[in-house]
């Protein structure tokens, strides 16, 4: 048996991975750039499919598999060509201007994190032993990922940004569905693929809208309607 | 069968619009498609009412009197649009019309799959596509305000439904430790009521929140309801009496099944609590911004906000009498709110604008037909007598009373009392005065058929309810006057 078989260094591998997923959503919202955020969106999807597909390995369940190949597919690789394609045609490569300035959001970020271990610690269930108990310790990270993804959303004033922030937000449901159940039932799990990707595109064309309308994504222009 | 022929109707509207080019074809459809549908949900609930409740499709699909009686309000109010539609678009581009006609279809196709799904996850996956075939519903004028109204309901309604999403997946974790792991049937509904009384607390009430949170922003309560106004004033008069009523059912439908599940588990108490707090929220919010609204457009949605809060309230309130009144009110405001939507497009067609303060008012004199209906709408849907809110209004007070809520009770009172005096004051002002000169008069036709079929509905209902619907709707209520 190598040692690739042996589950603790498949939960040993986990934790990397979930550190380092928690790790990039701190990334983005640390970070300036538009095109940046954008690619570290795409690495933080492959490490949740590499998440999702080291779950699948040693429990041998082929439906986190085919969930592990959906993120890589549509969230590692087709979401972020779409919207980084969008980012080229609307040419504009700016700096992200949030409401608040960068340490202030990355010592918000810390405390949301605190914050998701103290709302994860009841709901942690008993630990299980072995291959069935891999992914239980994610759930903190999972919701710590919901939190920031909110503050994220409010965070910004662009639209394209908010965009990705309720991207990573949904990147948070995936891995505290992962770490709870190991995903939800496939029907469901095929479901919300198809809704974020549509939810996507329709929001990619109401970007370019705006972006021709106002000459500028800053939704904080959008403040016509009132009372 | 009716159930297929619910979701396949829309669907293969939809279809068929995007391949037809003529306005007159693609009025023809989706016509059919609205009388259809109604037929269909007509079926399902004397289905329902014969035989109970009932699955298909292996259990992918799932009818009781809940979902029938609300599968029943989606597609009436899906056929008085489709006929007003075709009044109210009559000058339109037709560039811009497929747009309407093939999205619309859509809508309802998901509206009836949210009710008739028995899985919570699939119910979930239907209300997200609401939304989004929505959206571009809302921007269908083009104006740059409707960017920003389609923009926020995007957006509020994206974060809302993740949470919703949240929230299904912890009630998901909390029948898999009860069920085991491999259920794949552990999110359907009759597997979750059945064992929802063994469900882990913590994860419940946790799920709870979440779900009241993120269907109660896809049903506008407040504080989630800031992209309502918005939405509902820009996106056209169709559509936007199709979301203030339909999508409203749909959400508070969800809500009502988690609350079911809730209260199996946790008791009456927290769920009523809760409930309570974002009806008060609600119904409060509405008042000040209709005292001083400016614009009708945004008074109708500040008014679905305030209805979309009494439905609440009742669930909070409880026993039997409260989901009575919920689902009376959800009957009768479903029947009253299209009228007073399409009282209001045409007065806007009329006039060229919504706002309140500009015009010179006289709208009975220019609007011989929806001018005087405007005036009556305002009154039945703020619960004046003789009209039908006023019993379910009525009912949901005594379900107050009955509670021992009497302080509550005298606080709605109260709240409904302002809301009819700033309503009725606005439309009073915009309907009532001397003749106009600029205006002319009105014709019959689609745009009017509607509304007067619509008021003699509301009219009728006031003093009489047709047997087989007051049992759907008695089902419905007792369904959720769960004891835990």
């Amino acid at each position: 048996m190598g040692f690739w078989q042996d589950p603790q260094f498949g939960d040993r591998m986990i934790t990397l991975m979930a550190a380092l997923v928690l790790v990039l959503q701190i990334t983005m919202v640390a970070q300036r750039w538009l095109v940046t955020n954008i690619y570290v969106f795409a690495i933080q999807s492959l490490l949740l499919a590499g998440i999702a597909n080291t779950i699948a390995y040693f429990n041998s369940a082929p439906h986190i598999y085919i969930a592990a190949g959906l993120t890589l597919l549509f969230k590692a690789i087709l979401l972020p060509v779409i919207l980084r394609r969008l980012v080229t045609r609307i040419g504009i490569r700016q700096e992200i201007e949030p409401f608040v300035n960068v340490p202030v959001s990355v010592i918000v970020s810390g405390l949301l994190t605190l914050l998701a271990y103290v709302v994860a610690e009841p709901l942690q269930s008993r630990p299980a032993i072995g291959a069935a108990g891999l992914g239980r310790n994610t759930l903190p990270v999972a919701i710590a990922l919901f939190l920031i993804g909110f503050f994220m959303m409010i965070n910004r004033r662009k639209a394209l940004t908010q965009v990705l922030a309720l991207l990573s937000l949904e990147n948070g449901l995936f891995l505290a569905a992962i770490s709870l159940t190991y995903g939800m039932p496939m029907i469901v799990e095929l479901g919300i693929f198809f809704d974020v990707l549509v939810a996507v595109m329709i929001l990619a064309i109401l970007v370019f809208r705006i972006r021709e309308t106002f000459d500028s994504m800053d939704v904080s222009r959008l403040s016509r309607l009132r009372g | 069968m009716p159930i297929a022929l619910l979701l396949l109707i829309p669907l293969a509207a939809s279809g068929l619009t995007a391949m037809t080019r003529g306005r007159r074809a693609m009025e023809l459809i989706h016509i059919l498609s609205a009388v259809g549908g109604f037929v269909a949900a007509i079926l399902l609930a004397a289905k329902v009412l014969d035989r109970g409740e009932s699955s298909y499709w292996n259990g992918f699909l799932f009818a009781d009197a809940l979902s029938a009686l609300v599968v029943l309000l989606t597609a009436f109010t899906y056929l008085a649009c489709a006929s007003y539609s075709m009044g109210y678009f009559r000058n339109d581009d037709v560039v811009k019309l497929r747009k309407y006609y093939i999205l619309t279809p859509l809508l309802a196709f998901s509206m009836f799959l949210v009710t008739v799904a028995s899985n919570l996850g699939v119910m979930w996956v239907a209300m997200e596509g609401t939304t989004l075939a929505s959206i571009f519903l809302v921007t269908y004028y083009g104006r740059p305000t409707s960017l920003e109204a389609a923009w926020k309901y995007a957006m509020i309604g994206g974060v809302g439904l993740s949470m919703a999403l949240f929230g299904t997946l912890l009630t998901y974790y909390a029948a898999s430790q009860v069920l085991g792991m491999e259920s794949l049937s552990a999110l359907n509904w009759t597997v979750l009521a059945g064992s929802a009384a063994r469900f882990d607390h913590t994860v419940m009430r946790l799920a709870f929140i979440l779900i009241l949170l993120g269907y109660g922003t896809k049903a506008g309560l407040a504080p989630m309801h800031t992209w309502k106004p918005d939405a509902y004033s820009e996106s056209p008069i169709p559509v936007a009496a199709l979301m203030s009523v339909a999508v409203l059912n749909s959400a508070l439908y969800a809500l009502a099944r988690f609350y079911v599940l809730t209260v199996r588990c946790l008791g009456p108490s927290f769920p009523s609590q809760l409930l309570m707090l974002f009806g008060f929220l609600s119904i409060g919010i509405a008042v000040p911004f209709i005292l001083v609204q400016r614009s009708y457009r945004r008074l109708l949605a500040y008014s679905s906000i305030d209805h979309g809060g009494i439905m609440v309230l009742a669930l909070g309130f409880g026993g039997a009498l409260g989901p009575l009144g919920m689902m009376l009110h959800m009957t009768f405001h479903a029947v009253t709110k299209p009228l007073l939507f399409f009282c209001a497009g045409n007065a806007q067609q009329q006039i060229g604008s919504d706002s309140l303060k500009k015009t010179p008012g006289g709208l009975l004199h220019a609007l011989p037909v929806s001018g005087p209906m405007f005036l009556l709408a305002t009154l039945a849907v703020t619960g004046t007598p003789p009209f039908s809110i006023f019993q379910s209004e009525f009912l949901i007070l005594r379900a107050g009373f009955a509670a021992q809520h009497v302080g509550r009770s005298m606080v709605l009172v109260a709240l409904l009392v302002a809301i009819f005096s700033g309503f009725f004051h606005h439309i009073a002002q915009l309907v009532l005065g001397p003749p106009n000169s600029a205006h002319g008069t009105e014709n019959w036709g689609w745009k009017t058929y509607p509304v007067a079929a619509l008021f003699a509905l509301v009219l009728v209902l006031g003093f009489w309810i047709p047997a087989p619907l007051y049992s759907l709707v008695k089902g419905a209520a007792g369904l959720l006057a769960v004891q835990p």
